[in-house]
């Protein structure tokens, strides 16, 4: 046949020609919808139409869920324990591996070129976190360490020791920072939040339970200090048995060395603007008392 | 190079500051503290390991553990050439050749191998604690008395022999008084 000379092809030729679709035209594919099994129709739906032979099954009196015919039931049987106390309450986080990581960057749905964040990763759909369920971020996990092998700058909630092993033994840079619950939302979802118009808020500094965490240079914590950060970096190195890479001699250097401020939630973004999407503009405050707040 | 990055470190707030201050300024004594003060009487130099000198081989460890026990290398093994390793101080390389014997080969390579957790890593950390905890061992120095203690020490024996002779004394007059002297 010859080629068409339309674009859509062949396919388009054919419908040119054909009746308009209607309900008339339509059916699913054979074997595509398969008739349900009606009960009480006859045949094999009627007769006792799947509920047994008398007793309480056929009749619809079964005791509740749970009941074992008058023997203390398993669900009363067991003695009550704080499993679950406080649950709601606790700080989860979702975890990330290596593995995933090297999987996201390698599919390019990562950018090693600029800093990783939470906002890239939920952008890549590399992780999905649910502020609302408790989630306080992202935990870096090492699953996946003698795999991975790429040099970022990668900002998360929660690292352990091997995680941040791997990351600078690749000559990277990693950095934990606390978000509270609306900066995490905001994080996370930040188109709504600009479309909403409201002023990008200042990040809220952790609790007195995670401060320790945050301030700790073995943590790599965004309050710490980085003399002791370096010596950290150098110790690790010591234990895990590589070579630190010297990151001040490399070409992303610059790159590397972005990190955020303890009160700012985007890069490149203070709090206080408004950002509007629709006119592409942002628009920063001049009031001094909004300053004097937002500066603090 | 001590300033990170050449970045200015982030103004840790002041309440982070108060909180930080009400945590610790009451740990005046505690776990940690008791150990620096002991360990500072005995200084014990942490040496650095250049891990490009050292000979890592990773193979198959031993015991139970189904597929996963005989698939996966987890057991490490570290091994470096004792005489020629001029990162680690002459005479703390001769102590360590005279204090592990059994650990090194007839070449002439110290062997530490580990293979106490599931994880290859884990298994290579402990392989260079053992390397560090050998050096340590090796470079401890005798304990020298400072003028302190040795004034310390000669008050004490004086004190000592003072002691001895008024018991000695006391004695001798119990003894005398049993005497009985016919005048």
């Amino acid at each position: 046949m010859s080629a068409s000379k339309t674009t859509g092809g062949k396919a388009i030729d054919i419908l040119r020609n054909l009746p308009r679709i209607s309900l008339a035209n339509l059916r699913p594919n054979p074997g595509a919808r398969k008739t349900e099994r009606r009960r009480g129709r006859g045949a094999h739906g009627g007769n006792k139409s799947g509920r047994g032979h008398k007793g309480e099954r056929q009749r619809g009196n079964r005791p509740r869920l749970g009941f074992e015919g008058g023997q203390t039931p398993f669900y009363l049987a067991i003695p009550k324990y704080g499993y679950n106390e406080g649950h709601s309450l606790r700080p989860q986080y979702q975890p990330l591996s290596l593995r995933r990581l090297q999987y996201l960057i390698d599919l390019g749905r990562v950018d090693t070129s600029q800093p990783i964040d939470l906002t890239q990763l939920v952008n890549g759909r590399g992780v999905t976190v649910q502020p609302l369920k408790r989630d306080y971020g992202v935990h870096l996990v090492e699953e996946g360490a003698d795999i991975f092998s790429a040099k970022i700058n990668i900002e998360v909630q929660r690292a352990t020791e091997g995680a941040v092993a791997a990351i600078e033994r690749n000559g990277g840079v990693i950095t934990t920072g606390f978000y509270d619950f609306r900066s995490l939302t905001i994080l996370c979802k930040p188109v709504p939040f600009f479309l909403s118009g409201q002023p990008i808020p200042k990040r809220m500094l952790p609790g007195e339970d995670m401060v320790r965490y945050y301030t700790g240079a073995e943590n790599r914590g965004y309050l710490s200090d980085p003399e002791e950060v370096e010596r950290a970096r150098q110790e690790l190195a010591q234990k895990y048995g590589y070579v630190l890479p010297d990151i001040s001699k490399d070409e992303l250097f610059h790159m590397l060395s972005i990190r955020k401020d303890c009160r700012q939630i985007f890069f490149g973004l203070a709090p206080g603007w408004v950002v509007n999407m629709a006119e592409r503009k942002i628009l920063k405050p001049t009031d001094e008392k909004l300053l004097r707040y937002y500066g603090s | 190079m001590l300033r990170l990055f050449g970045l200015k470190p982030c103004v840790v707030p002041t309440q982070i500051k108060a909180v930080l201050h009400h945590q610790y300024m009451n740990a005046e004594l505690d776990a940690t503290n008791i150990f620096t003060s002991i360990r500072k009487r005995t200084p014990i130099v942490i040496a650095f390991i250049c891990p490009d000198r050292l000979t890592v081989t990773y193979s198959r460890s031993s015991g139970p553990g189904g597929q996963h026990v005989n698939k996966v290398n987890t057991k490490a093994e570290i091994r470096f050439h004792v005489q020629t390793a001029d990162w680690i101080p002459d005479d703390v390389r001769n102590k360590i050749i005279i204090q592990n014997k059994n650990r090194i080969n007839k070449v002439g390579e110290l062997l530490v191998t580990s293979e106490a957790s599931r994880s290859q890593q884990q298994n290579l950390n402990d392989c260079l604690q053992k390397i560090q905890d050998i050096i340590a061992e090796a470079s401890q120095k005798p304990h020298e008395p400072t003028e302190e203690d040795i004034a310390i020490r000669r008050a004490r024996l004086d004190y000592m022999n003072k002691e001895r002779l008024k018991q000695k004394k006391i004695h001798s007059v119990i003894k005398q008084s049993r005497k009985v002297d016919f005048d």
